[in-house]
């Protein structure tokens, strides 16, 4: 702390609840730090570093119009790299969805719930926009297993199936069974 | 050449005669506050080697931005600012407090002649004790108080280098001493 800064320090009453002993060792530790001096010559080094550098600032190449542009307006060239990436996402976007519009002209928006009255029960209203429903038949496959069965009675073995070697065949039998229903 | 061209030319590449005048305005800087931004970057590093990079560093930054130079209102507030945040910028990177004082620190740091004697009373092993100490003191505090043992300094360039008040700067001054006289007190001055 400086001479004057301590006597202020000592005017004020900021110190007065410190020791003396101990303000004092404060002092002297702070303006022992405060009071440092550097090593002779240190300006001289300082101008030649500088000198030095100043040559190396004059031989480096010109700039580029680009970044002579940056340095004068003070944008960085993150700001120049950002700039440049959100143009070049926007120009992407915007020209896959003119490609998008230009290959599907018809596509038509999806149809619109008219909401019958006042909208209360909205969830079971008729969706006017879809056909009546009708009864769908259901397929052969959506049958259960039994009931693809072409008719009653044990099931046979076609004459031209292809077995594994091995695997005994029964012969097709030309009596029907005792406990047949036929 | 058009009266823009003309300009724009200026703008590019200043005229020999305005490098040769920030070449001088760089040397004034160097010979007027050279000693003073060394002794703020020595109240943090605490060694003289890193307070005159700081220094050096300071004053090559001053010359890449030397067409700022006719803005500057307080060249010693910009030039404390500049060596402030170097050495703090050091100092995260580094994250210890170099421990390494050298003899030569300790000789260039002798009071000198005009300060009062009780300065010589207190010894290497407690000097460097009250400074372990303020280490351990809020950054906020240890700022203030580091930056006001510097001589140069007056308490409104303190609080215009840290971006405050004078009186915030007098109570963190006020708050660090005591403080620091507390954790003294707790611990015993040796002797």
């Amino acid at each position: 702390m400086t001479a004057d800064r301590m006597n202020n320090t000592m005017d004020s009453g900021m110190d007065s609840g410190i020791d003396p002993r101990t303000k004092a060792a404060i002092d002297a530790a702070l303006r022992s730090v405060g009071s440092a001096t550097p090593a002779a010559g240190l300006e001289g080094r300082i101008l030649t570093l500088l000198a030095s550098e100043r040559i190396r600032l004059e031989a480096a190449p010109p700039l580029s119009p680009l970044a002579r542009f940056g340095r004068l307006h003070r944008v960085p060239a993150r700001t120049f790299g950002l700039i440049t990436a959100c143009l070049l996402g926007f120009v992407i976007v915007a020209g896959s969805v003119v490609h998008s519009r230009r290959i599907r002209p018809g596509v038509v928006a999806p149809p619109v719930l008219v909401l019958p009255g006042n909208g209360i029960g909205a969830a079971s209203a008729v969706h006017p926009a879809a056909p009546a429903s009708a009864p769908v038949p259901a397929g052969q496959g959506s049958r259960g297993r039994s009931a693809r069965r072409s008719g009653p009675g044990r099931a046979r073995i076609a004459p031209h199936s292809r077995k594994a070697p091995g695997v005994a065949v029964p012969a097709p039998s030309t009596n029907p069974s005792p406990n047949s229903p036929n | 050449m058009t009266c823009f061209e003309g300009q724009l030319a200026s703008w590019v590449a200043p005229a020999p005669e305005r490098i040769v005048d920030k070449t001088q305005t760089i040397a004034r800087l160097v010979a007027e506050y050279s000693t003073a931004l060394y002794r703020v970057a020595f109240s943090v590093t605490r060694n003289a080697a890193e307070a005159e990079d700081a220094v050096q560093e300071t004053f090559l930054r001053v010359l890449r931005h030397e067409s700022r130079l006719g803005e500057i209102r307080d060249y010693r507030v910009w030039l404390v600012r500049i060596v402030w945040n170097i050495v703090l910028d050091k100092k995260r990177r580094a994250k210890t407090r170099p421990e390494g004082e050298d003899i030569a620190d300790h000789a260039r740091a002798l009071p000198s002649s005009d300060r009062p004697a009780d300065d010589s009373a207190i010894s290497s092993q407690e000097r460097n004790r009250i400074l372990a100490l303020i280490d351990r003191l809020p950054a906020r505090e240890r700022e203030a108080l580091l930056l006001s043992a510097v001589e140069e300094l007056t308490t409104a360039e303190i609080a215009e280098a840290l971006g405050t008040t004078e009186s915030s700067i007098r109570s963190r001054i006020f708050r660090a001493r005591k403080e620091l006289a507390v954790l003294l007190e707790k611990e015993g001055i040796p002797r």
